[in-house]
């Protein structure tokens, strides 16, 4: 330890460290988490091989979906500007360029929503180091830029000159400079919005209203899209729809930075006019990236600007409960009267009342429970639009899907607190139940609330036999997911933090127990569709309630058997329990 | 008179209507291993916030090595070294691609970085780990990264918040002997810790925080003969105390010198 004497080695405070030296380093630190998160595996042998074979697997069932999201909006740009200029539509360019923004902003601020639950990276840990706030002002933008939205973006803009270019090759320069800018000013307002976004997703009620707030925005988007006149006939109604959007919004976006960068390509023959709408887009960009440097400059002094307001909160919450008087019947409530039945045992009614807790403060959850009931809604008005035999099994079947996962991982958001289960003296059964309970309510209100729903919006009564063999498949499908589910949450559970979901790496159980919950869920789930057609064929409803009977019955009869071993399967298991879930 | 490794002058941090920090005068000498003190909640950490430049005071100065926080951050942040509260590391590198980041930051050469960070490995015990990520490590081991990461710039003021916590004992000893060498090499220690012990052991001056103002700051000899205390008053008795039961008798009591807590005998009967 001979070379760290204090200060012996440190370059003196005259000499500046130089930018490329500490711009280097974030670029290496970003590229060695980027490695790391990708490619290292813990484990060795088998294990790792089977880890792998399951991340290949993965890549190759999502990457065409990501390359479909990436190239669709690059394409469709590019079409669409050379559609524009090329069928003498000019007033469409300012239009495509705002909707480019709004694809921009969108995954920008979903990336940004996503961040704050993935990341594994916090920029603003930055102002701890010898930084000078321009090369703080730098780094940051720099490190904004190496997104999926502006790569996204700006590819997207080039395709758009291209296309621009193509049509009109004179117009091939004004457009890669004039856009080159656009997407600078885009990178500025992207940056804006995420340096407040940033703070404000740091407070855990806005990030929950934030998360409600993108989800009925796609609802609502989804909602309106089903509400078109289908009149115009498929994809060629709704593409004369968008234009049409396009078409009249271009009046409003003329003093706007879109209007600003189209007139600047389309008046290239007038120059003063040209200039004018050029300086008008450079003026935006340089607003955005002086707001951007505002913030970013109080936060590099220090100053958290949502802090206080958050504090404030917390503190008119706090005055609040403890002006809040005591009431007298209380105690008396919380110990129940001995001559009285309760409904549960006492420890399955403790962990119930916790849980109802939980949920009950998570109010993203419990709107994003909403969410599906929409969608049987919107599914009433297009996919199932005169097909009420189907209409309620693929409504049920739609809203399962989405509460089912959470049977998987029960004790996962109890994180450390789930020792308090495993050092009292109590059985672990119990409070197995009690979450199982909980899951139910949620489970039958949702799937109550759709039978509902589809039984008002289906225009012709459901048969009898369709609403039985539904009933009996929807048992099936519960009692099947909800006995795998208990068994992988004490097999291979896995942490999940609010803020840190993916902060700990999966393990190969978990790798693999996912896959086999993916072929579970969707397994039960689509075993629907072949009884659907058996019925069909031999022409009798109720084959369906024939087949789905014992099924049902069988499913139940392993939960039960699964619940009486529950104690010794924990035994079994708590090495793995305590080592994902106990570990600080 | 020699310039103060640490001085404040009624540094003072607010969140809305609540004062988490008032008034603080600090005065740390250069060569010092300085504990400072406080109850869960008295502004301990909001202190060494503000200190490393993390958090802007309210209203308020910091000189640190006589320069001024505000005007030369990013001087003075050449010169310190900070164990934040967080520890602030990055989950998905390891050890060493850590202190290779940090290293390069601080503006240390390559051949400088990779000579230091293959000696703090060593010395931390950390070497066997390579390729394990910071994620994976445990607890204590991220405590000893995290002291690395403030060293290995050879900082001449070293902030640590609670450095011990997590550490088990050998660990433990060997960050205290590398303490013990930066004191004695010239540089500031600047420590809080919840466990007194330590503190007693290892800092010769000591600040006392309760509910946001300084109550006590002195040397060891100075808190145990009352000299330090901010108002004045003398201890009770005349033997040699420890600093727990000089805690104890600063913090127990309220601002008109009350008892704080109600006796224990009067709660949790039912304890047996």
């Amino acid at each position: 330890m001979a070379g760290l004497e204090a200060g012996k080695l440190l370059p003196t405070a005259a000499q500046e460290i130089p930018a490329r030296v500490q711009l280097a380093a974030v670029a290496w630190l970003r590229w060695r988490i980027f490695i790391n998160s990708t490619f290292r595996r813990r484990t060795t042998g088998t294990r790792q091989a089977v880890g792998l074979a399951f991340a290949i697997l993965v890549r190759i069932m999502v990457w065409p979906f990501l390359a479909l999201m990436v190239i669709g909006p690059i394409g469709g740009s590019g079409f669409f500007a050379w559609m524009a200029i090329a069928g003498n539509h000019p007033q469409r360019l300012a239009p495509l360029l705002a909707a480019i923004t709004l694809l921009w902003l969108f995954v920008s601020v979903n990336g940004q929503n996503m961040a704050a639950v993935v990341s594994n990276f916090d920029p603003s840990s930055l102002i701890r180091f010898p930084l000078r706030f321009g090369r703080y002002l730098v780094l940051r933008t720099f490190i904004g830029v190496l997104t999926a939205s502006t790569i996204v973006g700006c590819l997207a803009l080039l395709a758009a000159a291209v296309g621009i270019g193509v049509a009109k090759p004179a117009l091939t320069l004004p457009a890669l400079v004039v856009l080159a800018i656009y997407a600078l000013m885009n990178v500025f307002l992207m940056r804006m919005i995420g340096a407040w976004m940033e703070r404000w997703l740091a407070n855990r009620r806005f990030r929950e209203i934030f998360s409600v707030l993108m989800a009925l925005t796609v609802v609502g988007f989804q909602f309106l899209n089903f509400q078109r006149p289908s009149s115009h006939g498929g994809i060629g109604g709704r593409s004369s729809w968008v234009l049409r959007i396009l078409h009249s919004s271009g009046s409003q976006l003329h003093w706007l930075p879109p209007g600003f960068a189209a007139n600047a390509i389309l008046q290239v023959s007038h120059p003063i006019a040209a200039l004018t709408q050029f300086v008008g887009l450079l003026a935006s960009t340089a607003l955005f990236a002086a707001v951007f440097a505002i913030r970013l400059h109080k936060q590099f002094l220090g100053e958290y600007l949502s802090e206080g307001a958050s504090r404030r909160a917390n503190e008119r919450s706090s005055q609040r409960n403890a002006a809040r008087p005591q009431r007298a019947g209380a105690v008396a409530k919380i110990a129940p009267a001995e001559n009285a039945r309760p409904a549960f045992p006492p420890i399955v009614a403790a962990c119930l009342r916790k849980e109802w807790l939980t949920l009950r403060g998570n109010g993203a959850q419990l709107i994003g429970m909403l969410t599906p009931l929409v969608f049987v809604v919107i599914l009433n008005r297009s996919v199932f639009q005169g097909h009420s035999t189907y209409f309620l099994p693929g409504a049920i079947a739609y809203v399962l899907f989405g509460v089912l996962a959470g049977l998987y991982n029960i004790f996962g958001a109890d994180g450390l607190g789930v020792q308090v289960y495993l050092l009292a003296p109590i059985r672990l059964r119990d409070v197995i139940v009690a979450k199982n309970l909980m899951s139910l309510a949620v489970i039958v209100t949702e799937a109550g609330l759709a039978w509902l729903l589809v039984s008002v919006l289906a225009r012709t009564p459901i048969p009898l036999a369709t609403q039985v063999s539904t009933g009996l498949w929807t048992i099936f499908v519960i009692g099947v997911n909800l006995a795998l589910g208990t068994m992988r949450s004490i097999q291979a559970p896995r942490r999940f933090v609010p803020g840190q979901a993916q902060r700990r790496r999966m393990t190969p159980t978990n790798r693999t127990s996912g896959l086999l919950i993916m072929l579970v869920l969707f397994g039960s789930m689509a075993l629907q569709v072949p009884v659907t057609l058996l019925c069909r064929y031999f022409n009798d409803p109720w084959l369906g309630a024939w087949i789905f009977g014992p099924l049902a019955f069988a499913a139940v009869a392993a939960y039960a058997l699964l619940l009486h071993n529950a104690d010794r399967f924990i035994l079994a298991h708590r090495d793995v329990f305590a080592e994902e879930l106990c570990k600080a | 008179m020699t310039t103060p490794a640490i001085d404040t002058a009624a540094l003072t941090r607010r969140f809305g209507e609540f004062t988490a920090v008032q008034d603080v005068n600090l005065r740390v000498d250069a060569g010092q291993f300085f504990g400072f003190l406080g109850p869960n909640g008295a502004g301990k950490s909001t202190t060494i916030k503000m200190l490393t430049g993390l958090l802007a005071p309210t209203s308020g100065s910091i000189r640190i090595l006589g320069e001024d926080l505000t005007q030369n951050s990013a001087e003075v942040k050449r010169q310190i070294g900070v164990v934040p509260e967080g520890m602030a590391l990055f989950g998905r590198l390891t050890a060493e691609e850590y202190l290779r980041f940090v290293g390069r930051m601080y503006g240390l050469d390559r051949a400088t970085t990779v000579q230091r960070t293959q000696e703090l490995l060593e010395f931390m015990q950390l070497a066997d780990e390579r390729k394990k990520l910071i994620t994976d490590f445990s607890h204590g081991m991220q405590k000893k990264l995290a002291m690395a990461a403030a060293v290995i710039h050879g900082p001449r003021v070293l902030f640590l918040d609670e450095p011990f916590e997590g550490v088990d004992a050998v660990a433990a000893g060997t960050l205290k002997a590398m303490l013990q060498r930066m004191i004695a090499r010239g540089a500031t220690v600047f420590l809080t810790s919840h466990v007194l012990e330590i503190v007693e052991r290892l800092c010769t001056h000591v600040a006392i925080i309760h509910r946001g103002q300084l109550v006590a700051q002195g040397s060891l000899e100075e808190l145990r003969a009352g000299q330090a205390r901010a108002d004045g008053s003398s201890p009770p008795g005349g033997k040699q105390r420890s600093l727990e039961e000089i805690f104890l008798e600063i913090v127990g009591t309220d601002r008109e010198g009350n008892p704080a807590a109600t006796a224990p005998e009067q709660e949790l009967s039912w304890l047996g």
